[in-house]
């Protein structure tokens, strides 16, 4: 699969240690198709934040290193780059839990995103204003202070502010987490928009299975640091594994994981 | 009467000697907001860049251009901190950072020495420590020159400050940054060069309150100390408020010229050296983020 230019990212069974010690990813292959928008799934744990920082180098930070495989974006070996390079070379990652500037304005928040970009006053002003056509509410609220706006709001400046460093790939970490389900479906909305207007290529991270595999075209599942399962979002969605164990939908109506667990058992010991 | 007016006089004596405690911790506030780290060389800043300020004056350079050089050294110091101590040990606990600061502290304490000698210099700034006599004839009041001067230094110097964060670019990578690191790194704000115009900054900072403290008792040692004074006025205003830092100097400020005048004599005087300690405590005790802290104090 490598050196395969339809792809903008291409990671190959990359292994992730913390502290040297701490195995988080065993054996994790993806690939991000240009213009496309790809969900990683899978529950706490599993490895999905891991992945995503491996790809923007922000494990660095938190004493994490990829210590076996390969990352390839855009034709760039990912290695030893910083956080800062990588952005440069279009690749932003949106943090899981948003991480806003709370004490900045919302409208502060957005322009910082363009920090690395070095435009003048007017370019700034005119960035914002496209951005504030794919994300409305924060017109209202752009002289507010961000740390006192709500979730979904905050959500918004975190995609918003990413936006203005002018990405090619977009990495979102849970962009759903905590918020109400209009909202949720409002935010992957804009997403999808982005995506569609700006041609920014997207992996997202997401517990919510099925919002994320409806948005998205491509989906792998991880657990435990492994890729479990891969396919078109269309064949994840109607699979009966996913339907039980992910979606909370089976043939038989609705189960929780302890049944599907004792059914597989059952199976075992039969 | 004379009593109020003698109350008055001591209160606004302790403000404007105040605001260069805020002015340090204002130092203090920015590293912490942007590296999490206490930073004890602080007052080894203030002793080495007055000492180098005198060391240029003596060598000959007029007053305008020993003080330039001095902040380009100043400069130079925040670039090898952030390159030689910071950046190796990014990412490292903000223990290991803050020992590396008390260890910055001792080589920049050093350094002064080694270059410019050990004895006390005098420092004429060409203003007296004597009171202003329009203030006297207007307002009754004994002010010091010299303490309004710092006030006044001290004040355009925050307001500068403030101007930068709100209003430049770097200003607002450095908010950003302050607020979470993080998140700023992850939108390609370079934290390196964040760090430099922070320590940067501070470095002015303690050469400026090193100049208002070295023309009042000479330039010498002790101001180490003096500038550790900071840490009260941050336990008073919140290690990551600017305008704690700011209020919490004035607190301090004004509280110990005010214990010193009227305690001071039951226990035998020289208070204002602990009494800014005994107030931090009583904070620690009741109000341990601090006036305007955003969290507890888990640090140092």
């Amino acid at each position: 699969m490598t050196g395969n230019s339809e792809n903008i990212l291409e990671i190959n069974s990359i292994e992730v240690m913390y502290d040297s010690v701490i195995s988080a990813l065993h054996d994790v292959s993806l690939n991000v198709p240009k213009g496309k928008i790809v969900a990683l799934l899978g529950g706490n744990g599993a490895g999905k934040s891991t992945t995503l920082k491996a790809i923007s180098t922000m494990l660095a930070a938190e004493r994490g290193k990829v210590t076996k495989g390969s990352i390839n974006y855009d034709g760039i070996e990912v290695k030893n780059q910083s956080p800062y390079e990588m952005v440069a070379l279009g690749m932003v990652q949106v943090l899981e839990g948003r991480r806003c500037f709370g004490h900045l304005t919302v409208e502060e928040n957005i322009i910082a995103g363009a920090y690395s970009r070095k435009l003048s006053k007017s370019q700034i002003k005119d960035e914002l204003e496209k951005i504030y056509g794919y994300f409305n509410r924060l017109r209202d609220r752009r002289k507010s202070q961000a740390g006192f706006t709500s979730g979904g709001e905050q959500q918004m400046i975190a995609v918003a502010r990413a936006m203005m460093a002018k990405p090619k790939m977009l990495l979102l970490d849970e962009p759903s987490m905590g918020l109400a389900p209009q909202l949720v479906a409002e935010i992957f909305n804009i997403v999808r928009e982005l995506n569609q207007k700006e041609g920014v290529s997207i992996l997202l991270a997401e517990q919510n299975t099925n919002v994320a595999l409806r948005n998205a075209d491509y989906g792998y599942i991880i657990e435990t640091g492994h890729v479990m399962l891969h396919g078109t979002a269309d064949e994840l969605l109607n699979d009966e594994k996913v339907k039980e164990l992910y979606l909370g939908i089976s043939q038989e109506g609705r189960k929780n994981f302890r049944d599907v667990l004792r059914e597989e058992a059952n199976k075992k010991s039969a | 009467m004379t009593e109020v007016l003698f109350f008055i006089e001591v209160v606004v004596a302790g403000l404007l000697a105040g605001t260069m405690y805020s002015l340090v911790a204002l130092g203090f506030v920015l590293i912490y907001k942007a590296s999490s780290t206490f930073n004890f060389a602080q007052g080894a800043m203030v002793f080495f860049a007055v000492l180098a300020f005198v060391g240029f004056m003596e060598l000959g350079l007029p007053f305008s251009l020993a003080f330039v050089v001095t902040v380009l050294l100043m400069v130079l110091v925040g670039f090898c901190t952030e390159r030689m101590v910071l950046n190796p040990l990014m990412n490292q606990s903000e223990d290991t950072l803050l020992m590396a600061t008390i260890g910055l502290g001792f080589v920049l304490e050093g350094l002064a020495q080694a270059a410019w000698g050990v004895e006390v210099r005098r420092l004429d700034l060409g203003i007296g420590d004597f009171p202003i006599e329009w203030i006297i004839d207007v307002f009754g009041l004994f002010v010091s020159a010299l303490d309004l001067t710092a006030g006044i230094v001290a004040a355009v110097l925050i307001i500068g400050l403030a101007l930068i964060f709100k209003y430049t670019r770097m200003g607002l990578g450095l908010r950003a940054v302050a607020d979470d690191p993080g998140a700023a790194s992850s939108i390609g704000i370079p934290l390196k060069n964040i760090m430099l115009l922070v320590w940067s900054a501070a470095g002015v900072v303690a050469l400026v309150a090193g100049m208002m403290w070295g023309a009042r008792a000479g330039v010498q040692f002790a101001l180490v100390d003096l500038a550790l004074k900071a840490l009260p006025v941050l336990i008073i205003g919140g290690f990551s408020s600017i305008p704690g830092a700011i209020i919490g100097g004035l607190i301090i400020g004004a509280t110990e010229k005010v214990l010193e005048v009227y305690l001071g004599p039951f226990f035998g005087g020289a208070i204002e050296g602990w009494a800014p300690y005994v107030l931090a405590i009583f904070f620690l005790l009741y109000r341990p983020e601090g006036l305007f802290g955003e969290k507890i104090i888990r640090r140092v």
